[in-house]
């Protein structure tokens, strides 16, 4: 054994390594689990949609006893529109016309099914971002493109399937599962095939594109007039508090758009945040216990540290030995650590994906940067205070 | 390393007292390479602190050392770790033994780091001095003239352009005395070293070219 260990290891004490070796662990662990939860977590909140970009509001008149009674109420008139167009913050202003017909949409499932009765929406296409190519209609081949809000999932999958037991279903089941349509009007009665290609979060409404909503409307409800109850709205700067202001004055609303998501990943950042501050002020305590662990070794063997400088060691050939130490048991403690983080992935990635069937993890690059980064940095810390503490001997 | 020279040294201890007559405080004194010096003192008279101040371990002398017309003051920690490896070597009066450590490892952690001897002669030396069945005993455990004699030992694993000798023989008989003795005469022939022992009145047994009174 090499005889500088075997002096300097004299008066270590277990009992003071083992607690930084605990509580630095518990700190990393700390840290690194919620960087992995958070890298995992991250895409499901932000990854949302598309559809609609940010900039769009949606306006709808506020509803009370008084318009509901009056029936007509929550209609906008030419008028009306005309006005919010010629609203300097507005750069265009469309209704989303409404499906004047009767339509019952239905889903058949290893024998079972059930239909409901429903309505579309529609909104002029550019407002819509999603892949031109499945976002368009023609009359032969009897396809219709759907966006439905995200919530129709949720509701299915955490209310319906759970009572019934059925399968809980990904988007991208969803996706690929043809829908029954049929729709009704003017005495006729026409099947069609619905294709769910995509999920909102901010449009609460189903929708399909104009193209379809036009011909069937003239096909299904020549006669009706259509009224729109809804608006679609480009803002030039959707933060302007002139909008507010002129909304709130007219007795209009919005849909807050950024809503839900936008909120949730708010919370999910500050969580890992706190938690994250949490683990590294564990970690600096823990850092603190090795250091005063090693500042109360080096004072206890201060006589045998000064008898090797006076024959002949340098101060960097005595400071390695605790150098190495601290390096093991950080190597140990990021070793371990990691383990556990994967370890814990694996149970809680299991139970997101019953949860959210579509759920895929997200990268443990950050996971890997952070523990070496934590890693290199305690060990620096310690490795620059055993130095500076002996070269004052 | 060839000289050693003092210039007006004393221990700032002895500044502040009466100056009374010595052979090194406040002289100009020079030791040079291949010389043998005994210096003799009665205690408390600074023969530990000088070899203190000489090895660079304290500083609280009044003057100016130097070696080779370097101030040894100005000398850093690495400048000393090279020094002590290389070019000075020292028998401390209190010994400076590592208690935890067999007799052996004590010599082993000195020759580890400069690979000077051979584990034949450290071998030779501790039969010749009457140790070798003390091998393996932590020093702990050894009466102080044993441990003078281990001590003697590792001062010689290294080379050396200077030794110091603090009191190197004040625990050992005479016949002891007189194999350190040519142990010491040999070592500092073959590396043309010089040599400062001290002694309260029953030096090594050596040839001296110089004795002085501190």
């Amino acid at each position: 054994m090499n005889l500088v260990w075997k002096l300097l290891r004299q008066h270590i004490s277990k009992s003071q390594l083992t607690g930084f070796f605990v509580a630095n662990l518990a700190g990393m662990f700390i840290v690194l689990l919620s960087v992995q939860v958070y890298s995992d977590l991250r895409p499901l909140f932000s990854g949302g949609e598309s559809f609609l970009n940010k900039d769009y509001l949606i306006l709808t008149k506020k509803i009370n006893a008084f318009t509901s009674l009056a029936g007509n109420g929550s209609i906008f008139t030419p008028e009306e529109i005309e006005e919010i167009r010629r609203q300097s913050f507005v750069r265009k202003a469309n209704g989303f016309t409404p499906s004047a017909f009767g339509v019952t949409a239905g889903i058949r499932m290893g024998g079972r099914g059930f239909a409901t009765e429903m309505f579309f929406e529609s909104v002029p296409d550019e407002y819509v971002d999603v892949n031109t190519t499945s976002w368009k209609f023609d009359a032969t081949d009897r396809v219709i493109p759907i966006i439905i809000p995200r919530n129709y999932l949720n509701l299915y999958n955490f209310g319906f399937a759970q009572a019934r037991n059925l399968p809980k279903l990904s988007e991208k089941i969803i996706g690929s599962m043809p829908l029954e349509v049929e729709l009704r009007g003017e005495g006729k009665r026409q099947h069609f095939e619905g294709r769910i290609v995509g999920f909102s979060d901010r449009l609460n409404t189903i929708l399909v594109p104009q193209q379809f909503m036009d011909w069937a409307n003239q096909t299904f409800a020549p006669e009706k007039t259509i009224g729109f109850s809804r608006l679609i709205v480009e803002a030039g700067n959707p933060a302007d508090p002139h909008i507010v202001h002129y909304f709130k004055g007219k007795n209009y609303e919005t849909e807050d758009g950024k809503l839900d998501a936008g909120k949730t990943m708010w919370f999910l950042n500050m969580l890992t945040s706190s938690v994250i501050a949490v683990g590294l002020i564990i970690c600096a305590l823990s850092l603190y216990i090795l250091m005063l662990s090693i500042y109360l070794l080096l004072q206890k063997n201060n006589v045998k540290l000064q008898n090797l400088l006076l024959i002949g060691y340098r101060t960097t050939q005595i400071a390695r030995p605790y150098q190495n130490l601290t390096l093991v048991l950080n190597g140990i403690v990021f070793c371990i650590a990691m383990i556990a983080v994967f370890i814990m992935r694996h149970y809680y990635t299991n139970w997101l994906k019953e949860i959210w069937p579509d759920f895929t993890s997200g990268s443990t690059g950050f996971l890997f940067g952070m523990g070496v980064a934590l890693f290199l940095l305690v060990s620096l810390l310690n490795i620059t205070a055993i130095r500076v503490k002996i070269n004052k001997l | 390393m060839k000289e050693i020279s003092l210039s007006q040294i004393v221990p700032e201890v002895f500044s502040q007292r009466e100056k009374k007559e010595s052979g090194i405080w406040y002289r100009e004194v020079a030791f040079t390479k291949g010389e043998v010096c005994l210096l003799e003192a009665v205690s408390g008279a600074g023969k530990s602190s000088l070899c203190s101040y000489l090895y660079g371990y304290r500083s609280d002398y009044q003057g100016t050392i130097c070696f080779d017309g370097e101030n040894i003051r100005n000398f850093s920690k690495t400048q000393w770790a090279e020094l002590r490896r290389v070019s000075l070597s020292i028998l401390f009066q209190e010994l400076r033994l590592f208690q935890e450590l067999t007799a052996w490892e004590n010599i082993l952690i000195k020759n580890n780091l400069t690979g000077y001897k051979t584990l034949q002669w450290i071998e030779n030396c501790f039969y010749l001095l009457g140790i070798e069945d003390k091998k393996d005993v932590t020093v702990a455990k050894l009466s102080f003239g044993q441990q003078q004699r281990i001590a003697f030992v590792r001062a010689l694993c290294q080379p050396f352009d200077f030794v110091f000798l603090d009191e190197p023989v004040s625990h050992l008989d005479i016949n002891n005395n007189r194999i350190l003795g040519e142990l010491l005469a040999e070592e500092v022939k073959q590396q043309g070293a010089g040599v400062i022992v001290t002694s309260i009145g029953n030096p090594l047994n050596i040839k001296y070219d110089k004795i002085m009174q501190l």
